[in-house]
């Protein structure tokens, strides 16, 4: 018997090792966040708390590294651009109150908002923006979205590839209040990406004196948002509380946030229904059952899957084949039925709701160019086999995610049905089906875009330069638009340039057939209002919310 | 004794060093890098330099190989690729708490129920009780254990209300999830034990201790449980690993930020760094235990003499 209590001791010593060192969440720092969550049975958000889930982890807190939409919805949160999204997810003034352009739309003033401050007290400057602005255009910053930068802005460039000094790149304080920034090229949108987390500004002294620290853990970092971060932990969540600091505290109603990491669909929705969540994401499956429900909403993105044909490839070379295979497609079913999960049938490539003219979206501009069309999908087929001398065999590269497989297998079903022909599917891992792209080694796939700000040109200027990853499409038409929009000081001949582009790339030349816009289906506790999404950028937007 | 540990300490170095080399090297075949094709691309050339620089990917494999083990001797373990500019060995140690409490609370309850389960069903041989365990243990084998938690976190936790969903906040989120790790347990201790408990109580001894008088409880307890749990040890060692390392369904499911799901996610991420430090750790702690194994033996059974040569594997 002493041995077998010894054995016991050994188990239990070794529990309570285990125990001391189990880093609970919930306890120490973040014991007022996550105290209330505790107390059985009530929803947690009615104590001021907000509290949504991400299914991955968040990756980084330093803005120069971040490119992931978890790490945004954070840094979106806890601090803040020159203009931020409101509601209807156009920019507001935010940290800057006003901007000036020039007659030649290439220099823009900006005027910061009076006592501004960042939550350690120190006043936040213009400087703020030019440190951290030529942070983003050096080559420290490995986040890959440098060219959002160094596109437009003068000197960018050279700067990053060390053949220019700080002093000669474009973005400059005047003095405390006023950033001044020298453009390339007019950019009739450089304010519409002054919202994303990589212009936002970061203190030089502060982020010097925490070295390689900065970003690890939420004591290494300062706030300028309408929050601050109380505990980051990359595994299981981050905790936010408003920032009394913040020049608009008086408009944040919501005084904790709690974001966490959920990676099983199942689990999100169990905390949902007991409360421990205010809004969780439908599965495809799970939306028939929710629909009717009065939480129920959904929402799409700035995000087109289409499909890429290669006009490298004899089969798909043919233009007759590409509209045939266009117009065979029911995209309605694909996104009402098929995805059901708030996803929206593509009309074009560009986006539901991407702007416009300030009046009408780019969308309603354009029309409907993508269209289904049984019998004219027949007639092309018939011309394209003609041409061809005999029906080739096709084949469709997608990825080997459950939803990307399903649109795959709706995509070959309506092309047995509309145009009687069996097309195979190789489905295959994200990076083994974008090596197989990039190698030029594939006749079409269902691929993906999602705008990186709200212009078309986010979409358009990927077809200029001719990769395989593109289907290797070189149109002079095509890229003397995009040229000529690039360069367009007057915005009305710079939209008629990008909407004519759509339409060659999508409907004249066929080399891209969108399919949907993603979506998502969700559930909102009721007590929940004005929890924002955005369809690009950063997702989530709690500055808006409030609860009942 | 303390010999015979300095011993196996040299033998656990050897083949950790063993392992780390085979690791790094089969590691650096796995296809495509630690960096998202798409977004590497998009860093310039000058960028694409410094990353590669700061993380020593420039240099040939071995010396790569080298310049980690040197560190490594120093206790640096490198910064995650995947968590960028966050230690190894904060992360690791940041995912080992949840794991290990869990494991532990899963062992206790598997290892006490599975017992006594065990040594009831052989005490009663072709009772009622002995089929109702052997019909446990089936259930606890076949039953995978995400199937378990998802049944436990529905009920327990979402119509019952009794314990928290999911998450990791206090105590309470630790005891679905150790229920639902200690079924297996629970099967495979209550099998070995009545197995051998059976084998046991047909020796000579027993029915000598009996001859003396004894009664019936001192002679399971004292000749027969000591001298069938020798096997239950042996078992012991892989299963306290594999539910340090195999907890990942059950972790996700929870929502348990745990080492299980670090570590598939840094092999799906090609995170370098991370996985050599998990693999440096898994081994060190399976080498670890199979001594401590080891070492129980001889505390429960004298007459396995280790010092004087006995290998006890």
């Amino acid at each position: 018997m002493k041995k077998s209590k010894l054995l016991a001791l050994i188990l239990a010593a070794s529990m309570v090792l285990a125990t001391s060192g189990c880093g609970f969440t919930g306890t120490a720092s973040s014991a007022a966040a996550s105290g209330p969550a505790q107390s059985e049975g009530t929803a947690k958000t009615s104590d001021g708390t907000i509290t949504v889930y991400d299914t991955n982890e968040i990756r980084t807190m330093v803005q120069w590294a971040a490119s992931d939409n978890n790490s945004f919805t954070i840094l979106n949160n806890v601090s803040e651009g020159l203009y931020r999204l409101n509601e209807k997810h156009e920019p507001e003034p935010a940290l800057a109150e006003s901007y000036k352009v020039s007659d030649d739309k290439l220099t823009y003033t900006f005027t910061l908002r009076d006592g501004l401050k960042w939550s350690n007290g120190t006043a936040l400057t213009a400087k703020d923006f030019v440190f951290s602005w030529l942070k983003q255009m050096s080559t420290d910053a490995t986040n890959g979205y440098s060219f959002i930068m160094t596109d437009y802005i003068v000197n960018g460039a050279e700067y990053l590839d060390n053949k220019a000094k700080a002093e000669d790149v474009g973005v400059k304080a005047l003095d405390d209040k006023t950033l001044e920034v020298k453009l390339k090229q007019p950019t009739p949108y450089f304010v519409r990406l002054t919202v994303l987390p990589m212009f936002f500004p970061l203190n030089e002294e502060y982020v010097k004196s925490q070295g390689a620290n900065y970003g690890l853990k939420a004591e290494n970092m300062i706030y300028c948002g309408p929050y601050t971060l109380a505990t980051y932990d990359p595994a299981s969540g981050s905790t936010l509380k408003k920032n009394d600091s913040y020049w608009d505290a008086a408009n944040v109603k919501v005084s904790n946030v709690n974001v966490r990491i959920i990676k099983e669909q199942a689990t999100a929705l169990n905390a949902y229904k007991s409360g421990e969540l205010s809004r969780v994401t439908l599965s495809s499956s799970d939306v028939p059952a929710m629909k009717s429900s009065a939480e129920f909403s959904s929402t799409s993105e700035f995000r087109t899957n289409y499909l890429q044909f290669n006009l490298a490839n004899k089969a798909v070379s043919n233009k007759n084949i590409r509209l045939a295979l266009g117009y065979a497609v029911d995209r309605a079913t694909l996104a009402d039925v098929v995805l059901a999960d708030g996803s929206a049938p593509a009309t074009g490539l560009i986006a539901n709701g991407m702007y416009g003219d300030g009046t009408k979206s780019f969308r309603g501009l354009n029309g409907d160019i993508t269209t289904f069309d049984a019998a004219k999908a027949k007639e092309y087929w018939e011309k394209g086999v003609k041409e061809l001398g005999s029906a080739p065999s096709l084949t469709l590269l997608t990825e080997d995610d459950s939803v990307t497989k399903t649109v795959a297998t709706y995509i070959q079903g309506e092309f047995k049905k509309n145009l009687g022909i069996d097309v195979k599917i190789d489905s295959k891992t994200k990076k083994a089906k974008n090596q197989l792209m990039d190698d030029n080694n594939y006749q079409m796939a269902v691929t993906a875009w999602g705008a990186d700000y709200d212009d078309a040109m986010t979409y358009m200027d990927l077809w200029t330069n001719g990769t395989p990853y593109r289907g290797n499409y070189k149109s002079d038409t095509y890229n003397s638009l995009i040229a000529d929009a690039k360069k367009q000081t007057d915005d009305a001949k710079r939209l008629q340039d990008m909407l004519s582009a759509e339409k060659t790339l999508v409907s004249e030349d066929a080399v891209v057939s969108p399919l949907f816009y993603r979506g998502f289906a969700y559930l909102t506790k009721p007590s929940v209002e004005n929890l924002v999404t955005h369809p690009f950028g950063p997702p989530i937007e709690f500055k808006y919310a409030s609860l009942k | 004794m303390f010999k015979y540990i300095c011993k196996r300490i040299v033998y656990l170095l050897i083949t950790l060093l063993i392992i780390v080399t085979t690791t790094f090297f089969l590691m650096k075949k796995l296809p495509g890098t630690p960096f998202d094709a798409e977004r590497f691309s998009l860093l310039s050339a000058a960028q694409q330099a410094q990353f590669l620089e700061k993380y020593g990917l420039n240099d040939p494999v071995i010396v790569q190989y080298g310049k980690y083990i040197g560190n490594v001797f120093r206790g640096d373990f490198g910064t995650s690729f995947f968590y960028t500019g966050q230690p190894v060995s904060g992360v690791i140690l940041g995912r080992i708490g949840p794991s290990a409490l869990i494991g532990v609370q899963a062992i206790l309850i598997g290892l006490s129920i599975g017992l006594i389960l065990g040594i009831i069903a052989a005490w009663r041989h072709n009772s009622g009780i002995d089929y109702f365990t052997m019909v446990v243990a089936v259930l606890g084998v076949s039953v995978p254990n995400f199937v378990a938690a998802a049944l436990l976190q529905y009920y327990v936790g979402l119509k019952w209300g009794v314990l928290p969903v999911a998450f990791w906040q206090s105590w309470k989120s630790s005891v679905l999830p150790s229920i639902a790790l200690s079924f297996g347990v629970t099967a495979m201790i209550a099998r070995f034990m009545r197995t051998e408990m059976l084998d046991v109580l047909e020796q000579d001894y027993i029915i000598t201790a009996k001859a003396k008088g004894l009664n019936q409880f001192k002679v399971l307890m004292r000749h027969a449980v000591r001298n069938s749990i020798i096997p239950v040890v042996t078992i012991l060692g892989p299963i306290v690993v594999n539910l340090l390392t195999g907890s990942l369904a059950v972790e996700n499911i929870y929502s348990i930020p745990g080492i299980g799901s670090l570590f598939v996610d840094s092999i799906k991420t090609n995170d370098y760094s991370t996985i050599m430090g998990i693999t440096i750790f898994y081994s060190a702690f399976y080498i670890f235990v199979v001594m401590v194994v080891d070492i129980l033996y001889s505390v429960i059974d004298p007459r396995i003499r280790l010092a004087s040569g006995g290998k006890g594997e």
